[in-house]
């Protein structure tokens, strides 16, 4: 099916740029081109760029192609009358010679060459930290003697940053303590790899029993109105619970044991009671998120640990953190995320580009500059005028 | 992303048939016009093979230059188009085999 549209289109568009190489009049050129890069942005669209063929069509087919028009209009240029043509007339063949054979050496580049190449995937992995250790107060923490963040404070997380893959070690401090002379409270080796958003979770509470755990997240966009939700046991007592939807009374998680991160589980956007239970028991809640409203669209992470009061008691905490999704491949948002990112230098200095060629484009058309050189500098014999004597005007 | 039905050598062949259309244009034709929207088709060409080898790559700074192409040539056509009026009011005359300032 997709092939068959391919090679539909395909045709199209080369017979569109043939008839715009053929046809006599440069209007119907500049229609037969409008149609050649209508099939283009179809093209983009196979090819997961719907940004792009909204682009082609908008900038291209649109904005660009009516300057033409307008150019070929105001000027009366639709045709170039014959006349003597004589000089150049042994370039036709040459040029055609020239083209069958550049297809020629470039088919078989693409044909017998090694243009195939193996999809790798190419998201690096992502990084953060979260802070979810009741017996630590805020944390310093270093990734192979980096630091990736600093004095983070218990329940909160740091921004999620591009690592590269492989084995790296996970040490924390207590804030402010020098990573030379003192022992780091957790310190786990880390495999990280391509493709991933990991959160690394620090959990524990009490300084004996501090851990570090991985929490991968899946990166894709949850479809239509359903959320992503990824959870850590890290109560006290070190029990598994269960976790149900209360008020739709759907079990998510069930036997989730201490330290470990389920992979995520979707559930519907709205509102929404959560509650932890030990595991196999329905009646006594140890937390209880109630009349949550949950978005559509997002990766949540939860992490349910506890908080030591006042005399000995615990009370029961559910953490909620927002994951990170990545935009679709190809996507205005994709598109938009690198371009105001990782290319925003890029950006500004074609943003420039174009100014200057506006600028450019009034001064060359302006009237004072296209007489100026011709007739009013004192002295200077036009070069032109010799041409347009033999030319005949 | 699944496999792709159409694979990206198909793509890139097609770029290069419309590349090649375009030089073509550009060598033969003699309205400057024409051979101005010759070089867009080249430039068109060349952008369906960025994008294609982007999502061969999974990777989404092909279709990013894509974009930066497309920018520089509205910039090119802004110049280019300017120019050929520019001459034209000199010349009364767009034809390029015309336009031979420093020889007979």
């Amino acid at each position: 099916m997709e092939l068959t549209l391919f090679i539909i289109v395909g045709a199209i568009a080369v017979v569109a740029a043939a008839m715009m190489l053929i046809s006599e009049n440069a209007v119907h050129s500049a229609l037969f081109l409008i149609l050649n890069f209508a099939c283009i942005a179809f093209f983009f669209l196979m090819l997961n760029a719907p940004f792009l063929a909204m682009v082609q069509i908008t900038v291209y087919a649109g904005a660009i192609m009516v300057l033409f028009l307008f150019v070929i209009m105001l000027l009366g240029a639709e045709r170039v009358f014959p006349g003597a043509q004589t000089r150049f007339r042994w370039m036709t063949p040459v040029a055609i010679t020239l083209a069958v054979a550049f297809l020629l050496v470039a088919s078989l580049a693409i044909v017998r060459g090694d243009v195939k190449l193996t999809s790798r995937d190419q998201t690096v992995p992502r990084v953060r930290v979260v802070n979810a250790a009741s017996a630590l107060d805020s944390i310093d923490v270093y990734v192979n003697d980096e630091v990736v963040a600093s004095a983070l404070a218990f329940k909160s997380a740091s921004d999620f940053e591009a690592m590269d893959a492989g084995s790296v070690t996970v040490s924390m401090f207590n804030a402010g303590d020098d990573p030379q002379d003192t022992e780091p409270v957790i310190t786990q080796d880390v495999d990280l790899r391509a493709g991933e958003a990991v959160s690394l979770t620090a959990i524990g509470t009490s300084t004996q029993q501090l851990e570090l755990v991985p929490a991968v997240e899946d990166l894709s966009q949850p479809a239509g109105s359903d959320l992503r939700v990824l959870a850590i046991n890290a109560l006290p007592d070190g029990m598994p619970v269960d976790v149900r939807d209360v008020s739709q009374d759907e079990l998510l998680f069930q036997d989730l044991s201490y330290g470990e991160a389920i992979p995520g589980v979707t559930i519907h956007a709205g509102t929404h009671s959560i509650g932890v239970f030990p595991t196999g028991d329905t009646n006594t809640h140890l937390a209880m998120l109630r009349d949550e409203t949950l978005d559509a669209g997002k990766s949540m992470l939860w992490i349910f640990t506890a908080t030591q009061e006042s005399g000995n008691a615990w009370e029961n905490q559910v953490i909620e953190l927002e994951g990170e999704t990545l935009a679709s491949f190809g996507s205005p948002t994709h598109i938009g995320q690198l371009l105001f990112g990782h290319y925003i230098l890029p950006f500004e200095m074609v943003a420039l580009v174009l100014l200057v060629a506006m600028i450019g484009a009034l001064v060359l058309t302006h009237d004072s500059t296209v007489r100026r050189d011709t007739q009013h500098r004192p002295g200077y014999v036009p070069a032109i005028d010799p041409i347009t004597r033999e030319v005949g005007k | 992303m699944g496999a792709p039905e159409v694979s990206t050598e198909l793509f890139v062949l097609l770029s290069a048939i419309l590349f090649v259309m375009g030089a073509v244009g550009v060598l033969l034709r003699r309205n400057a016009i024409l051979i101005f929207m010759s070089v867009e088709l080249m430039l068109n060409a060349a952008n369906l093979a960025l994008a294609a080898f982007a999502r061969q790559w999974g990777n989404g700074d092909g279709q990013l230059m894509v974009f930066f192409v497309m920018t520089v040539a509205a910039a090119e056509v802004a110049i280019g188009l300017a120019l050929i009026v520019a001459i034209f009011k000199t010349k009364k005359s767009i034809d390029i085999d015309e336009l031979h300032l420093f020889r007979d």
